[in-house]
Order: structure tokens, then C-alpha cells, then sequence
């Protein structure tokens, strides 16, 4: 059941005009996965996701979700799926109960007074069934968002940078009711972000792409663990520092020295003993800074894109 | 498919946008109404001045049918803005309030959204036309009564009797709904390549003020080409205010009209059917 | 030109001296002074080609001398000649009459007399009577107006009838112009009708009206407030 692949996307590609927006992408997403999908901003995150919900028609590959092609069962598909693309936005004119009868209606989903209270006291608008949704916070239509998600109880959840514009709250109960869904419902998830550390706390696997390619894929623990982390230590005499390290393993790991500051490459298991060795060897060290070698990368490559 | 249209119509009506042209037609036509009241047996005495040279006439001819018919021929262009205020709309205004994404990523084929979008703009066109019945003859008779209806045309002069009058006017109003149809189809064309309301509404409008314009000018070159103009036939309800009725063009023009309803909507369908949604 | 007509008819006629028409004409006046008020149910079926208008039922109202008052239920349309057919109504203001010959209408021996209106003022420019030497009633009337052209009007009566009042009367005119203003109807893309209308100014219009007068009821004492109304 591990194994079930639910998202198989193979050699995707869209082009816009002159602008390669995705460029031969191939991802797998498994049962019972919280799947990051990362890039930076305009790396071609929410195309993919349009592509997997049909809004947008690929030039080439091929998309089959729960062993399907999207192309030639979509209905059938989209009746297990559950999405929010961007920014989620509604009726305003209509209130959000109405907004989320009315959509469960199209999707022929039930519908009964009974569900959808349900899952807006999930999201926690319960007392704001009433109110138009144009008189909602932007955090409230992102709750609204995941109420019209999960209203048809789907297997698989898409959510396309689910806490943007939340406050750290916002964030923490989004993050907690992923977790729920993929602990506790045993959903598959699929998350787009354009941040590493948000993603890091709540997927197992993840894909990183840049302009439209995919330049990483795997477990989330491999891949963050597998590169050496990057340690600056910030001493009072580096020098002093170097010469006692100098009979050790640990000055293989060094790589700059400037200043105060010393840069190891190292394993995170490593970090604690070479601390104490400094310590103990009178060195004072005013602060352990870790930067693992796949945040740094993918901080380059937002930089370079914004 | 009816519960996809059920619920277009619930969205339709839940805009006020929609009420619009309901309550304009609701003050035009009592405005119209009134005016007659005031000027309407001097109109009638004016349009009749050649008659009265020779002949000597009784009856109530400045009825609610006269009334009527002279609003069903002056809304030629007020009406068709009416439609497209909300046809426009239709598919549009989901690009604007980004709910396309919502919309389009329900298990529902695009086919099916785009045809009960289209069918519930449809229903609002013929409700408008409905109401423009109910409201010009209603008041017209309620004022003015019924009598026979007099139509005078550059051909000549002909009174209808007053039990030959009721059926034309059911007809006509079931062909203005069909006339209005082709300008939802319009406006829904327009409405399928924009992300914004207002281009639809003002093409639509502007497609068919050109093509008046165009058909009333004495040029042989427009003259040509008018038969190929929707606009010509729009106003062949008034074959049926002829005697003895053109069956013939009548038919003709419900045909030519259809066509265009199809055809618009075929093309509107494959558009939205292939469309990326970047909205 | 009127006084040249009026020259060559009398020096034409000046043989038949014998026959009065003044006289005829006198009869005639006197004949239908027999009727001080009638009511009548009048059937009128119009054939005009620019003109079409269904079969309608009406009633007239008379009262001695000029009182006439056209009444319906729905709309009526009447050649004005066709509701007030007294010979006041043919014979009024100053005139001179002529005998032209007898002749003979619908098997009825007639005295056809020529009316000229005297004096500028009326739209009458000359009528033809033709005057049942029996009975003294007016069997057709051709007249030729200024502004209306030339009508024909056959009238037939009842001959168990008392009273000179016809059962039927055949309307014929000739109009040339009939124009109908463009802004009237409303029409912006009436070419296709552009066609209709040249032929129809091109030719000249013909025209019939056919009324019928039925269940006469002679000197039942009208009341003047029938006929309160303005006659159009």
C-alpha cells in the first residue's frame, strides 16, 4: 500500500509564449505522503498544480493521479481530490455557508446542513457561517479554503502555499491540521511552499524545482541529513583555535577561516563534541550556528530568482 | 446538468446587477405609459391625418396594443444592453473574482459548466423579455383597454381586429426572446475571451450598433452584405403585424437567428473547453 | 376653367329645357324629408390596397337635418360620404344644376344631373346624380373633389322599403397620394418594403369600400343627447 503511487507526473512541460514555465518534470507522490513540492517564487510551483487540477493544459507528458490518466478520467479523479490554488477566493455576494452548499452541489458531494457545519467548525468559522464572504480576513478565506477542501472528505489534498499571508498562528493551526490529516485521516498530501523550514516540520518526501526543472527529489530526512551540515562557530582567537584542532579529525572538516569565525563541514552528530573540545581546550565559543548545506542552496537559488 | 443550472440562476439573481434591467424596464414602461396619456391621442391624430382626409373612424385606438407594439419597436437598443450587462458576466466575472479556479477544478466536465452558464443566461434574457410582456401590455391594457391595432407602415395602413391581435404579439414577444438569445450568445462569446465584464458588454454592444448603423446606410456595398447581419432579421417580428403574414421571412429569420445562437455558442464552448485558467 | 364647363354644359343642355333639375332635385330633398331620425346597423368591408382593415359592424344615428352620429363597439372606419348619404349633404351651399339626358342604372330609369359647386370655397369641384325618375332617390353619385380625386358612389335600396334609405352602398374612389412619413413607423431597416412603396406611388390607388345598412328604425324619436359627441 506504501508503494501506491498517487501523483505520477511524467515529463512535464507548459510553455507560455517565449517562457518555459515547466520543463520536462517527472515527480512521484505515494499513499500516505505529505509531499512538499518547493521552488522559489515563479519557479513554476502553481502551473504544475493548475496542470493537476485541469486548469491549465500541459504541451507535453503526462499526469495520472491515483493510477488514472487526468486527461481521460478527470471527473472521476477530481471526485477524490480536494485543492486550493493561490489565494482562495469566493463568492463574495454569498455567504460562506452558501459558498461551500453551492460547491458541494456542483461536485455532487453531500451537502446536508449537518457536513458543512462540520467542517466549518473544523476550520474554526463556525459562528461566521452567515457572513459574506466579502467582509472576511484574508486568514479567514484561507480557512474558508481548506473547509471547501475537505468538504467531500477527499483522498488526496493539494494546497498551493497554504499560509500565505497568515500570522504565525494562522500558520501553527494550519500545520497542525495537516499533520491530523495525514496522522489521523491517513490523506495524502501535497503541499506547494516557497519555504523550506514550513515544509521541513510537516512533509516526508519533497521535490525541489527552479525554473520550471526539477533539481532534487527524495525523503525530506535523507535529503536534509545526507549533506553535510554547515557549522560557523564564532570564537575569541581563531588561530588559537586552528592550532589546537590541528592534531584532530575536526580541521578536515574546516573549511574557512576569517576573522573569528570558523566554517566546519560536518555531519550534525559531530557538532556537540567539537564544541566541548573547544571548550575544554579554552577556547571560548560565543555562538554554534547550523546551516544545512540543502537550506543554503535552496536560499541561493531564491535570491538568485527574486 | 439542472442542478449545475439551478445554481447559475441562484448566482444570476443573487447579483444586483441582474435587477437592473427588470426595474428599468419596470419605470420605462409607465414612463411611456403616462406620456401616452398626455400626448398619445394628439400622436394618433397626427398618424392618421391622411385616413382622416377621406374617411370618418370610431374605436379605441390608442389601446394598450398600440402601446405596446410602439415599445416593442423602440427597445431595439435598450434591451440588448440589458442582456448584455449580465451575459457578459457570466463567464467573465468568475476570471475577475478568481473563482474560476474553484469553478473549473469541481468533477464536473468544463462542457457542462459552460452550457448551464449558458442556458441560465438564457433563461434571464426571455424573463426579461417576459417581463417587458407582462409589464407593456398590463399597463397598456390597464390604462388604455384593448381596441384594434392600428400599424402604419410606409406600405400602408392596417387595422387588426381586436380578436386577431393577442396571438401576433405572443409570437412576437417569443421572437424577441429568441433575438435577445442571440445577443446572450454574444456577449457569452466575448464574455469567454476576457477577464473583465466591461469588454463584453461594451463588444456586444458596439457589434450591434455597427451593424444598424451599417443596415441603414443607403450604400450598395452594405446593402450586400446585409442579409448576413443578425441585426436584419432581429426586428422580423414585425412580419407578424403584416397582412397577410410573410411566413416565409418569419421562418427565415428564426433560422437565421438559431444559427447564430449555435454557431456563437459551438465556438464560445470550444474556447472555454481548451482555455488555460491563469486566474 | 370652372366657368368654361359651366358655359359648354348649359349651352349643351339648353334643348332640355323642359326638365327642371331644380325641381328633380326638390323632390328628392322632399322625399327624404319624410325621415326625421333613423338608426341603422351598418356592415363595412373596406378593399383599399394600402389600407387593410377587417370586416366591422357599427351603428349610424341621423337627426333631421344634419345630425349624424357613427357609433361602435370597436373600431369603424366609414368614407365620410358613406355615414351622412342625404341629398343635404351632396347638395349643400350655392350650386347651379344642369339636365344632361335620362338614362338607365340597374334597370331604373335615372335623370342624370350635373351639380357645380358656385364660388371658390368648397372642395367640390363637380358631381354627377344620377336620380330615379320613379322614386326620387339618388342612385349614384360621381364626384370629383379638389383634394381627394374622383369617387363613385352606387347606392341601392330596398324595394319594400318606405322610406328613400339605401341598402347598400358601394364606395369607389381614386387616390393618388397617400404618403406615410417614414418617422411614423418606426421602421430603420424597412428597405425591404422600399420596393412595395415605389410601386405604390407609381400607380394609382383604387379603392372600394361596401357598406351594407340593415334593421332600419325610422322616426323613433332620437334623443339629441345621442349625438353629443364631435363628429371626426
Amino acid at each position: 500500500m506504501a508503494d501506491e503511487k498517487v501523483i505520477e507526473i511524467t515529463e512535464l512541460t507548459k510553455d507560455f509564449k517565449d517562457v518555459k514555465a515547466v520543463n520536462s518534470l517527472s515527480l512521484n507522490v505515494y499513499r500516505g505522503d505529505v509531499f512538499g513540492f518547493l521552488g522559489p517564487n515563479g519557479a513554476g510551483k502553481s502551473t504544475t498544480i493548475r496542470m493537476m487540477l485541469s486548469l491549465i493544459n500541459p504541451n507535453h507528458g503526462e499526469i495520472k493521479i491515483f493510477g488514472k490518466s487526468l486527461k481521460k478520467e478527470r471527473t472521476s479523479i477530481l471526485k477524490r481530490v480536494g485543492a486550493i490554488v493561490e489565494k482562495p477566493d469566493f463568492y463574495g455576494y454569498l455567504s460562506a455557508y452558501k459558498n461551500l452548499e453551492i460547491l458541494g452541489r456542483i461536485s455532487g458531494t453531500d451537502v446536508s446542513n449537518r457536513r458543512i457545519m462540520e467542517v466549518l467548525e473544523l476550520v474554526g468559522l463556525e459562528k461566521r457561517y452567515g457572513s459574506k464572504v466579502k467582509t472576511f480576513s484574508h486568514g479567514m478565506k484561507q480557512r474558508l479554503g481548506l473547509a471547501q477542501v475537505l468538504l467531500h472528505d477527499p483522498d488526496l489534498i493539494i494546497l498551493d502555499e497554504p499560509t500565505t499571508g497568515l500570522d504565525p498562528q494562522g500558520m501553527k493551526e494550519i500545520r497542525e491540521l495537516i499533520i491530523h490529516l495525514s496522522r489521523d485521516k491517513k490523506k495524502t498530501l501535497f503541499l506547494s511552499s516557497h519555504i523550506l523550514y514550513e515544509v521541513e516540520l510537516v512533509a516526508n518526501r519533497m521535490t525541489i524545482i527552479n525554473k520550471g526543472k526539477a533539481i532534487v527529489e527524495g525523503e525530506v530526512d535523507a535529503l536534509l541529513n545526507m549533506n553535510k551540515l554547515k557549522v560557523t562557530f564564532e570564537v575569541n582567537d581563531s588561530e588559537q583555535a586552528r592550532q589546537i584542532l590541528g592534531g584532530t579529525d575536526y580541521i578536515k572538516d574546516l573549511e574557512t577561516v576569517a576573522n573569528n569565525i570558523m566554517i566546519f563541514s560536518m555531519s550534525s552528530d559531530k557538532v556537540a563534541g567539537l564544541n566541548k573540545y573547544l571548550i575544554e581546550n579554552k577556547i571560548e565559543v560565543s555562538a554554534v550556528i547550523p546551516t544545512r548545506s540543502l537550506e543554503e542552496y535552496f536560499l541561493n537559488i531564491t535570491e538568485k530568482a527574486s | 446538468m439542472i442542478t449545475l443550472i439551478r445554481i447559475e440562476l441562484y448566482k444570476i439573481f443573487k447579483k444586483w446587477r441582474t435587477y437592473i434591467g427588470f426595474m428599468v424596464i419596470a419605470v420605462i414602461v409607465p414612463v411611456i405609459n403616462f406620456a401616452m396619456l398626455a400626448e398619445g391621442e394628439k400622436s394618433l391624430d397626427f398618424m392618421t391625418r391622411n385616413l382622416q382626409q377621406s374617411f370618418v373612424f370610431v374605436g379605441n385606438l390608442l389601446n394598450g396594443y398600440l402601446i405596446s407594439y410602439f415599445i416593442l419597436t423602440s427597445l431595439a437598443v435598450h434591451i440588448p444592453f440589458l442582456i448584455a450587462l449580465v451575459a457578459g458576466d457570466l463567464l467573465a466575472g468568475e476570471a475577475t473574482a478568481g473563482t474560476y479556479r474553484l469553478l473549473i477544478t469541481r468533477p464536473v466536465a468544463r462542457i457542462k459548466i459552460v452550457t448551464s452558464k449558458f442556458i441560465a443566461g438564457l433563461i434571464y434574457s426571455n424573463l426579461l423579455v417576459l417581463w417587458l410582456a407582462v409589464m407593456s401590455l398590463g399597463i397598456g391594457i390597464l390604462i388604455f383597454g384593448v381596441g384594434e391595432l392600428i400599424v402604419i407602415k410606409s406600405s400602408g395602413i392596417i387595422i387588426f381586429a381586436k380578436n386577431d391581435i393577442i396571438w401576433r404579439f405572443i409570437f412576437a414577444y417569443g421572437f424577441a426572446g429568441l433575438s435577445m438569445t442571440v445577443v446572450t450568445a454574444l456577449a457569452f462569446f466575448f464574455s469567454s475571451l476576457v477577464e473583465n465584464a466591461i469588454g463584453p458588454i461594451v463588444s456586444t454592444m458596439a457589434v450591434i450598433i455597427v451593424f444598424l448603423i451599417l443596415s441603414a446606410l443607403p450604400i450598395d456595398f452594405f446593402r450586400n452584405i446585409e442579409p448576413y447581419l443578425f441585426t436584419t432579421y432581429m426586428s422580423s417580428w414585425r412580419n407578424l403585424f403584416e397582412d397577410p403574414v410573410d411566413y416565409q421571412a418569419f421562418i427565415k429569420a428564426i433560422a437565421v437567428l438559431s444559427l447564430h445562437i449555435i454557431i456563437l455558442f459551438t465556438i464560445t464552448a470550444w474556447i472555454f473547453k481548451r482555455k488555460d485558467i491563469l486566474t | 376653367m370652372k366657368n368654361i364647363l359651366i358655359f359648354i354644359l348649359f349651352t349643351s343642355v339648353s334643348l332640355a329645357q323642359s326638365v327642371k333639375p331644380e325641381d328633380i332635385l326638390e323632390k328628392v330633398k322632399n322625399n327624404f324629408s319624410r325621415v326625421n331620425d333613423y338608426e341603422v346597423r351598418v356592415n363595412i368591408k373596406v378593399d383599399v390596397n394600402f389600407l387593410k382593415v377587417p370586416e366591422t359592424r357599427a351603428k349610424i344615428f341621423y337627426k333631421k337635418p344634419d345630425k349624424i352620429q357613427l357609433k361602435s363597439e370597436g373600431f369603424a372606419l366609414l368614407p365620410k360620404e358613406g355615414l351622412d348619404f342625404s341629398p343635404y349633404s351632396f347638395l349643400e351651399g350655392d350650386y347651379t344644376a344642369i339636365f344632361d339626358k335620362e338614362n338607365v342604372i340597374g334597370g331604373n330609369p335615372c335623370y342624370l344631373l350635373k351639380i357645380i359647386p358656385l364660388g371658390d370655397k368648397g372642395d367640390l369641384i363637380l358631381s354627377t346624380l344620377w336620380i330615379d325618375k320613379n322614386k326620387y332617390v339618388i342612385r349614384k353619385i360621381e364626384s370629383t373633389t379638389k383634394s381627394n380625386g374622383t369617387f363613385t358612389i352606387d347606392l341601392k335600396y330596398d324595394n319594400d322599403f318606405k322610406y328613400p334609405l339605401p341598402s347598400s352602398m358601394v364606395f369607389t374612389f381614386n387616390v393618388q397620394k397617400m404618403q406615410m412619413p417614414k418617422e411614423i413607423t418606426g421602421d430603420m431597416t424597412d428597405e425591404t418594403n422600399e420596393e412595395k412603396d415605389k410601386q405604390n406611388k407609381s400607380r394609382t390607388t383604387t379603392g372600394k369600400v361596401y357598406i351594407n345598412y340593415s334593421d332600419y328604425k325610422v322616426n323613433s324619436g332620437l334623443p339629441d343627447s345621442l349625438f353629443t359627441h364631435e363628429k371626426k
